[in-house]
Formats: C-alpha cells, structure tokens, sequence
C-alpha cells in the first residue's frame, strides 16, 4: 500500500506544543527541583572532598563528576538514579493520558497523522531532557570553575561533553520505553508502575541476578574458588548478562570516559597488563572507543523501543 | 697468640730504644768523647762554605766544654773584609760572650751578608773566644761563588700511567732540596689542555700551591691528573715544575688514555613514544649513539617486550659506530592481538663487547576502528528498521 505525504508533517506542531506542556507543567518542575538539588548536593559533597584529599591530578576536574562523600554517593550515581525517573516521569502518560483525557481522536482529526504524534512526543521529551541536562552540566562546569578554581582542559570538557551526550541517549532510552508502555496499557497509572519496576528490576535487581544466573549456566571452576578467583567463563558470562541492562551499559560509559586511566571495560588477564605502564591516561579518542559498543547499545536500544512502540501505536484503535 | 706476644716484645724495644737514641743524637759528642780529651773548643761542622755575592748566609758554631771548669769566654770576629758585615748570634740575638758549661755546648751562629758587589775569591774569617784559660781561634774560609749548582731535583716514582678517561692518574713525586738552605717550593703542572692537574699531600686531600723543603731534605707530593671525560685515547704529556727562587727542577710525565666506547639509545629527535594497533605491526627508528672516546663494534640490537608482543631490529646488528656518530636503526614492534589499549613499557637494549645501553620506549596500543565502524553499522540497521516501519505501518 502506498503512503502519501510525509510523516513528519505536524510534527514542529505537536513537539512545540509538548515541548510547552512539559517546560510548563508541575510534574517537571518538581522533577528538576529534585535533580538540580540532589546534584547540587552530590557537587559540593565532592568539591569538599577534593579540597580535602586530591593531591595533585591531570584529571581533577573529572574528579567533580565521580568524587563521593559519604553520605551521599557520586554525581554520576545520582544521576544514573534520577535520569531514568525524570525520562519515566516525563513518558508515562505521554499516549494513554490523551486516550484517558479523550483528545486523542480530537489531535488526529486535525492534519496531524500518527506517525508525527509519536515522533513529536519523543523529541519533545527527549529535548526537555536534554535541556535540563544541559542546564545542570553547565552548572556543574560553572560550580566547579567557581569553588576549584582551576579551569578544564581541552580534553576534560571534551570527556564530560560526551558524558553529557551518553546521559541525554540513556534519558531516550527509559523515555522510549516509558512511551513504549504508555501506548501498551491504557491506565496511565499500570504504565507508571510497571514502567518503574522494570526500571528497578533492571538497574537494582539485574547485576545481581546475572550473577546467579551466570553461575547457574556456567558452575564455577572450584580450582578458582579455592585460590578467590572468579572463573573467567562465569565472569564473562556474567557481564554479558549484565549488559542487558541499560544502567549497566551507563556506568560502563561513564567509568571509560570520566576514569582516563579505564583501559578496558571487561575482565583482564594479568598476561594483558605485563608490561602496561599503569595509571597512564588513555587519549581521549581511545576511551570513547572503549565505551563505543556501550554506546552503541543504548542509541539502538532507544531506536528499537521507539519502534515497537510506534509500530504498536499505528496498529492500534485510536477512536475509543 | 705467638705472633702477638713477638710484636708485644718488639714494641717494648722499640720504646726501650727510642730514647736512647733520642739522647745519643743529641749529646753524641759528650757521650762519644774519650777520656783524655779534655778542654774547651771552638767546633763549626763546616769550616769552609761557598756562599752568594747579595745573600745573607748563617754558618753554625759551637762552644764545647769537655771537663773543664766553666769559664767566661769573649767572642770577636776579625779577617771580616770590607762591606761584608758578620755579626755572631746566641739564640737569636747577638752576643759578644758565652759561658759553655762542664760537658755541654754551647750553640752559636755567625750571619754574613755578603754586599753584592764583593770581590770573587775566598776569604778567611776567624772567631776567636778569648777567656782567662782558654784562647780559642777559629778560621772559617768563605768562598764567593757566582754559581751555585743545582738546588732541587724532581724525581717522579711511576712516570708513565695508564687508565681510562673516567680515571685520575696519581704521580708520586719526589722534591729533594739541595741548597744549603731551606726553601719554600712552588709546585704547578702543565698539562694538554682541560686536563685538570693538581698537587697533593701524598696522604691527604689539602691541595698544595707550594710546600716547604728543609735544606738537604726531600718531600714527596702527588700530582693528580684528571683528564676531561671526552678526552681522545691517545699519549698524553705533562710537565710538573718545581721552583724555588731561582731554582727550578722539571720533570716529563707521561700518560696513557685507552678509550671506551659509550653506547646510547634514543629515538629520532629524542621521541621515545610509539603508536601501534593490537596485532599490527608499527615501525620505530632507533638512533645508536657512540659517546664514548674509543669505536664501538658489532653492536647487538635486543628489545624485551611485553609477553606475547613482537620487537625486530633491521638490521640485527650493526658492525662499528665511530665516536660521536651514530647510526639509526628501524625497530618493529608488533603488539600481541589481545593487547589492550593503553600505554605500554617496550625496552630496547644496545650492545657492544662490554658497553651497553638501553632505554624504555612508549608504545601507545590503540583498539582497531573496527568495532567503531561496525557500531555505527548497528545503529544504521536501527534506523533502517525505523525508517521500514514508518514506510509499512505509518498511517497516512
């Protein structure tokens, strides 16, 4: 069957007008509240702690981003925490709230098609994301500059800029998949809560289930459990498994760029290092390359999720 | 246990002995004097001396009473020729009478200072001491002499050395001063240039300018030579002198240099840092460089790499570096296809007969673009899958 016009017609329409509901609503704002504030205490937790202890380091600016106080965690922890709350909270009502609300029908009798809704509602999420993402790096950068007072080199913003990027793609992925669940189930509400158990299960609940499940696939060697070692099979086994997880994939993105002297991401044999001048940065070209898979894994992760959920909505009987 | 008791004896002897001796030395006359020689006497152990025209000179005397009734003895001298002035000094000042006690001596000395202009010849001076009992004469011929011979010698012990550049060549030297007089000796030492010379106690550290000689008495000093690292194997000459006055003795050193090769290792304009990929073999030049004073020959090229890693030379060996040349050399290194990225340790090791060098190069292991290019291949096919369901299921 042959399609007609484009499928993005409507689209800077129905992505502005989103764009204005988000910026505007109270959720959001609650939600930014939240994270600037959280960030913000993470941040000067950790500019207390390097005036305290860092001696001298190529890298201190990183240091704002990864340096924890106890007792509140990192930066970078945090916001694996809270991005996927705010993507969540953003999308889980982005396609039943308008069923519920019965505006649905009323959208697309206007020359607006299908296809532009969805896409709009994503961009427009993933654009409020990225503007408080945004927002938040540069108020880090200016922070740190502020109470540090030395400036970033070249190659750190360069690191904490794709940090930024990989942060605004794993927002896509939880907001995808919040939109994924909000076209799947009517109640705004059953979107919300499986949206957000899926969310635990995969970022708390995983790590340690791959472990198990890894063991169980994969017994390990009791000539490495008598010496303390893991078993380079199970160990492997394990990570990938891990990797299913997209906050799994985050902190190893995140370790590789923010950690100049992460050389590799999975498990090392000790012949590897035999020679290896340790504590060397790696380029910053070859860091990306060693999150690159990672990297990889969240952009498709986040097309893919789009893509059922659109095919689900196309599919779908819109005039209830 | 024996050996100790017979140097326990020869100690106690040598203390018995010592002073005895100290005391024979010094009142050997008296000890020595048979019986019946008895009186009191006018004595000089040198009677007739050559002296300078221009120089103040000191002729030693004594009084020696042999059993005899001290006795108050007035000195004179007479025969002085004219301008010469002599004067008869009595522990340092000059006295006109002495008193020498029964079997002792009494020490005199007469200073002449000869004018310059004095007639060539010889002249006869009497003393005479003139007491109650005694009347003592004695002649004294003093003989001007425009030339004196010879007042120091040099005598060097070891005159030829050998060594290496890095080492400082010791001369032992020997001053004998053979003047009638004692005399303040300058030392210096004239060496090829950069050669550093110096002149020491010969136990001690106290670098010398001069060093006092008493007259007939010889004083051994050290040259030291420390010739200047770059120094060129070869013969090498130096001339130390001795001079005091108008006295100058010289004497030929003669030194050996034999040369060392020194290797070094370096990269092109001084970079020791490499790129490579895993698996992939990458090129390094590797400059060998000859510091040293002697060619180096047949040189070995040897690297220690990680384990797993490859490192070859071309060529292998390289068979004579001149001095202050060098030659470059390409190494290949090729990282073990599980390497992960990062910096690595690679040591290249340079080596002749006994002289080697080594330096640690930095090889940075870059990961293949494969995967990146492959990644981005996935993200393609991700979209491609978007755009295919956009085409099939749009509703438009």
């Amino acid at each position: 069957m042959q399609r007609e016009g484009s499928a993005f017609s409507g689209l800077g329409v129905v992505m502005l007008k989103e764009l204005s509901d988000h910026l505007t609503s109270i959720r959001m704002r609650v939600l930014e509240w939240l994270v600037v504030l959280i960030a913000l205490a993470a941040l000067y937790g950790a500019i207390q702690q390097i005036k305290d202890t860092t001696a001298e380091d190529p890298f201190l600016f990183l240091r704002l981003f990864t340096t924890s106080r106890d007792p509140l965690p990192s930066f970078v922890s945090f916001l694996s925490f809270l991005v996927p709350l705010m993507a969540i909270g953003l999308g889980f009502d982005a396609v039943n709230g308008e069923h519920n609300r019965r505006t649905l029908s009323r959208i697309l009798s206007q020359p607006i098609y299908r296809d532009a809704l969805l896409f709009g509602k994503f961009l427009a999420g993933l654009v409020t994301l990225a503007i408080s993402l945004i927002a938040l790096w540069l108020l880090v950068v200016g922070l740190g500059l502020l109470l540090i007072g030395i400036p970033p080199g070249a190659e750190e913003i360069a690191r904490s800029f794709v940090f930024l990027l990989v942060t605004i793609v794993y927002a896509g992925v939880w907001l995808a998949l919040a939109l994924l669940f909000s076209v799947v189930f009517r109640s705004a509400a059953t979107a919300a809560l499986i949206t957000l158990g899926l969310w635990l299960l995969v970022t708390f609940i995983w790590p340690v289930l791959s472990g198990a499940l890894a063991q169980i696939f994969i017994p390990p060697d009791p000539r490495y459990t008598a010496l303390g070692l893991q078993t380079p099979a199970t160990a492997q086994l394990e990570q990938i498994l891990a990797r299913f997880s997209p906050s799994t994939l985050y902190a190893e993105i995140v370790v590789a760029l923010l950690d100049p002297t992460t050389r590799a991401l999975g498990p090392i044999y000790l012949s590897q290092l035999q020679g290896a001048v340790l504590g060397a940065p790696l380029p910053f070209g070859e860091s990306v390359l060693i999150a690159w898979p990672q990297m990889v894994g969240m952009i498709a992760t986040a097309i893919v999720l789009f893509v059922i959920g659109y095919v689900i909505f196309q599919r779908q009987e819109v005039r209830a | 246990m024996r050996s100790g008791f017979i140097v326990a004896v020869a100690a106690a002897f040598a203390v018995l002995i010592a002073p005895l001796t100290t005391t024979f030395g010094l009142s050997a006359m008296a000890e020595d004097a048979p019986k019946d020689v008895r009186g009191i006497f006018l004595m000089s152990d040198y009677p007739a001396v050559t002296l300078r025209p221009g120089e103040t000179s000191t002729i030693s005397l004594r009084l020696q009473n042999y059993d005899m009734t001290p006795e108050r003895l007035g000195l004179s001298v007479t025969g002085v020729p004219v301008g010469w002035t002599a004067t008869l000094l009595g522990g340092g000042q000059p006295v006109a009478a002495a008193m020498p006690a029964a079997n002792s001596s009494v020490s005199l000395s007469l200073r002449l200072d000869v004018p310059k202009n004095a007639a060539m010849g010889t002249q006869t001076i009497t003393v005479a001491a003139q007491g109650n009992a005694s009347n003592l004469q004695l002649p004294i011929n003093v003989t001007l002499a425009k030339d004196l011979p010879a007042k120091l010698t040099l005598t060097p012990q070891l005159p030829d050395l050998r060594g290496t550049s890095k080492s400082s060549f010791e001369y032992q030297l020997g001053i004998k001063n053979d003047s009638g007089k004692k005399l303040t000796v300058s030392l210096s030492a004239q060496g090829p240039q950069n050669f550093d010379t110096s002149f020491t106690e010969q136990y001690g550290t106290q670098e010398l300018k001069a060093v006092p000689v008493d007259a007939g008495q010889s004083k051994d000093v050290k040259l030291k030579v420390t010739p200047p690292n770059t120094a060129a194997a070869g013969d090498y000459k130096i001339i130390a002198r001795v001079a005091a006055e108008d006295a100058s003795a010289t004497a030929d050193l003669a030194m050996t240099i034999t040369g060392q090769p020194k290797l070094e290792i370096s990269g092109r304009e001084g970079l020791v840092s490499t790129r490579a990929s895993a698996g992939k073999e990458s090129t390094v030049p590797v400059i060998v460089t000859n510091i040293g004073t002697a060619p180096a020959d047949d040189i070995q090229l040897t690297g220690s790499t990680p384990s797993g890693w490859k490192i070859t030379f071309d060529p292998k060996t390289v068979d004579r570096i001149a001095p202050n040349d060098n030659k470059e050399v390409q190494a290949s290194i090729t990282p073990t296809e599980k390497a992960i990225a990062g910096d690595y340790v690679t040591t290249v090791r340079a080596s002749a007969r006994g002289e080697s060098a080594s330096t640690n190069f930095r090889v940075t292991v870059t990961t293949s673009t494969m995967w990146g290019i492959a990644g981005v291949g996935i993200i393609g096919v991700a979209l491609l899958v978007m755009v295919g369901a956009v085409a099939r299921f749009g509703r438009r």
